[in-house]
């Protein structure tokens, strides 16, 4: 993308002397965790991450019931499940896409707790033939094989939505896809990556897959324009991510989101509220999400929490299993010590 | 008419919306790319009822300043208005069409909105001139390789002289980004010191909106560009993307033998239903090729 200088620019200006000030607790999307909790208290955010060696059936599926199980997994008896995966392009050589057997367990998992409907939806962001893509990744043949429905967002009906940032500008009100805006249940699988322009990408900047192209345009250039932090959190605020799902069984360092490597870490990192996933995961791959511009912004704005102590961990200790990723030369700000990863 | 072909128009006419247009899929809301085609194809077939309820839908949905954008509540414009211009120009609408072409013609991309610093610094990432103009998804946005290809074709196809200022730009703007192996992607040839990959889309866009504009097949550009999609062929390929790859190599000499293989294997993925995947757009797209509709060629049968 063309404007990463500017985003940053314009991030820095809107965090510095104009500091952005706190969402309404009452517009945003029930994304809100309790920003403060008496000392003594046990955390109100829950992430699990459970070792993952490969992507064979039982290993996802014993993985997703133990996460499931440990955190504050939503109740899906009776409801429309959307699944988002993250898929800006598919290549054969590299590990862009969420992998489709971790979708394919999934699906069969929310199918075993009672969900009325499973849809597969993606709005692609690189490439917008997604006849190719959902078929080269692997999904058209799933939907098939599961019965899922899969959903192009990038044309899907429009639902204009009120943005939950007041001072919003272009995306004041958001066109979302009419499938998105009728899930009961939105569940977020991104895949663990680097990003050349936003360090590093996991559950919330997979949600610009959810905002149409034919209006945004690809690569979804109207959220660059927007700047890509605020982006990220105005479309977080509005769009709530019932559960989220990173798949770290095998992710992307280097030149993400696309030109980077295969990089094992053996996990799945999940729980409900998506701030606090992504800074889990960040810290899994030896990354300070502090210094993450979006999730620094979107911890500032109320959607959720990236402090370690607001964050009650699950399963493995990050320390365990964190594996440092190799960071695009522009962001090696943003790794932790190995000493404190807060 | 082939019975086949005639079953695509019968998709295309019993889906037409209320509103006059269509959504890409049966049953969802009307937007102005699917109207376009599907209308396109009712004008092609003597459907002047059916196509005129459509052209009601794409007039209803420009705006003042001459702008469409994806539908009735697009307030600014956008990329879909290269469709509605090829309807517009069949229909013969022309006072819609003229006002449409000066928005198209007059239409911002970014490029006057960068700053000396960002042109080197998008220059020294991604390896291209972001001073050249082009046409953006959406106004005063970076202009990429699909939209100005989509433009380029609909401007030339209805009537404006390749040598206009603009489209020689877009030219400029689509050569400017090819990939070095051969071909286009959306419109990062490089992403730092990494070379990208190109796309069959977009590879087949840019080269349709070339022939449109009468660049040579021997510039050295057209010529990976025609030899990537060669060997696309060896491959799986969308329903859009061949239907673009058909056009592609109908726009050039070497080529035009190939573009009836391409035909071919376009029309096998005709539904038992008439549609192409249930789509619209893509019904009303293969049966304009596979009809060779005088909208998408200089002359009947599509060859230059």
């Amino acid at each position: 993308m063309t404007k990463g200088s500017v985003n940053r620019r314009d991030f820095l200006r809107l965090t510095g002397t104009t500091a952005l000030t706190a969402w309404p607790a009452a517009a945003l999307a029930g994304v809100l965790p309790q920003a403060a909790k008496p000392s003594g208290v046990a955390p109100l955010l829950k992430v699990a991450i459970v070792p993952c060696p490969d992507y064979g059936p039982e290993s996802l599926a014993a993985a997703l019931r133990a996460g499931w199980r440990s955190t504050h997994a939503p109740d899906i008896r009776g409801k429309r499940v959307v699944i988002k995966p993250n898929m800006v392009d598919v290549s054969p050589e590299r590990p862009i896409h969420t992998e489709p057997r971790l979708i394919e367990a999934l699906a069969l998992h929310v199918g075993d707790l009672g969900a009325r409907e499973i849809i597969l939806a993606e709005g692609t962001s690189h490439n917008r033939d997604a006849e190719d893509l959902f078929r080269r990744a692997g999904y058209e043949a799933l939907a098939k094989r599961r019965g899922l429905r899969l959903i192009d967002l990038n044309y899907d009906d429009l639902i204009p939505t009120r943005c939950v940032n007041p001072k919003a500008t272009l995306l004041r009100e958001m066109k979302l896809p009419r499938t998105i805006c009728e899930a009961d249940i939105l569940v977020s699988v991104p895949k663990m990556k680097t990003h050349k322009l936003a360090g590093i990408t996991l559950s919330l900047k997979n949600m610009f897959g959810v905002l149409p192209g034919m209006v945004y345009g690809w690569p979804k250039n109207t959220l660059h324009w927007n700047g890509i932090p605020l982006s990220i959190c105005e479309i977080n605020g509005t769009v709530k991510t019932h559960f989220s799902v990173v798949d770290g069984v095998v992710g992307m360092e280097g030149h993400g989101p696309i030109m980077g490597t295969a990089r094992k870490v053996g996990v799945l990192i999940m729980g409900d509220n998506a701030l606090a996933v992504d800074a889990t995961s960040a810290r899994v791959m030896g990354v300070d999400p502090a210094r993450v511009d979006y999730l620094a912004m979107a911890h500032k704005v109320r959607i959720g929490s990236l402090r370690r102590d607001d964050i009650g961990i699950a399963g493995e200790a990050i320390d365990r299993v964190r594996v440092d990723f190799a960071l695009d030369p522009e962001f090696a700000q943003i790794r932790a010590s190995r000493a404190n990863a807060r | 008419m082939s019975p086949r072909l005639s079953l695509a128009v019968d998709f295309i006419k019993s889906h037409q919306n209320p509103d006059g247009g269509w959504g890409y899929e049966p049953g969802r809301a009307s937007l102005v790319e699917p109207s376009a085609f599907g209308l396109l194809a009712l004008g092609a077939t003597g459907d002047g009822e059916g196509a005129g309820r459509g052209l009601g839908f794409l007039k209803a949905c420009q705006r003042e300043s001459g702008a469409v954008g994806f539908g009735l509540k697009d307030p600014e414009g956008g990329w879909m208005a290269y469709a509605a211009l090829l309807a517009f120009h069949s229909l013969k609408a022309q006072p819609e069409e003229r006002r449409l072409k000066d928005w198209i013609l007059g239409f911002e991309d970014a490029s006057g909105r960068f700053t000396k610093e960002d042109v080197e610094a998008i220059s020294s990432r991604f390896r291209y001139d972001a001073s050249i103009p082009g046409w953006s998804w959406t106004p005063r946005t970076t202009a990429w390789v699909e939209p100005t290809a989509l433009f380029i074709f609909a401007l030339v196809r209805t009537g404006v002289p390749a040598t206009e200022k603009r489209i020689r730009s877009g030219v400029e703007l689509i050569l400017d980004r090819r990939v070095p192996a051969g071909g286009w992607n959306f419109g990062n040839p490089y992403s730092k010191s990494f070379e990208l990959e190109a796309g069959v889309m977009s590879t087949a866009l840019a080269l349709t909106a070339l022939g449109a504009a009468a660049v040579p097949e021997r510039r050295p550009s057209v010529g990976a560009g025609l030899g990537y999609l060669k060997k696309s062929l060896d491959g799986d390929i969308s329903t859009a993307s061949l239907a673009w790859v058909s056009l592609a190599f109908m726009s050039f000499p070497s080529t035009a033998a190939l573009a009836t293989d391409v035909k071919a294997r376009l029309a096998r993925l005709q539904r038992e239903d008439g549609s192409f995947r249930g789509n619209i757009y893509e019904t009303g797209l293969a049966f304009l090729i596979l009809s060779g509709a005088a909208v998408l060629f200089p002359t009947p049968g599509g060859r230059r």
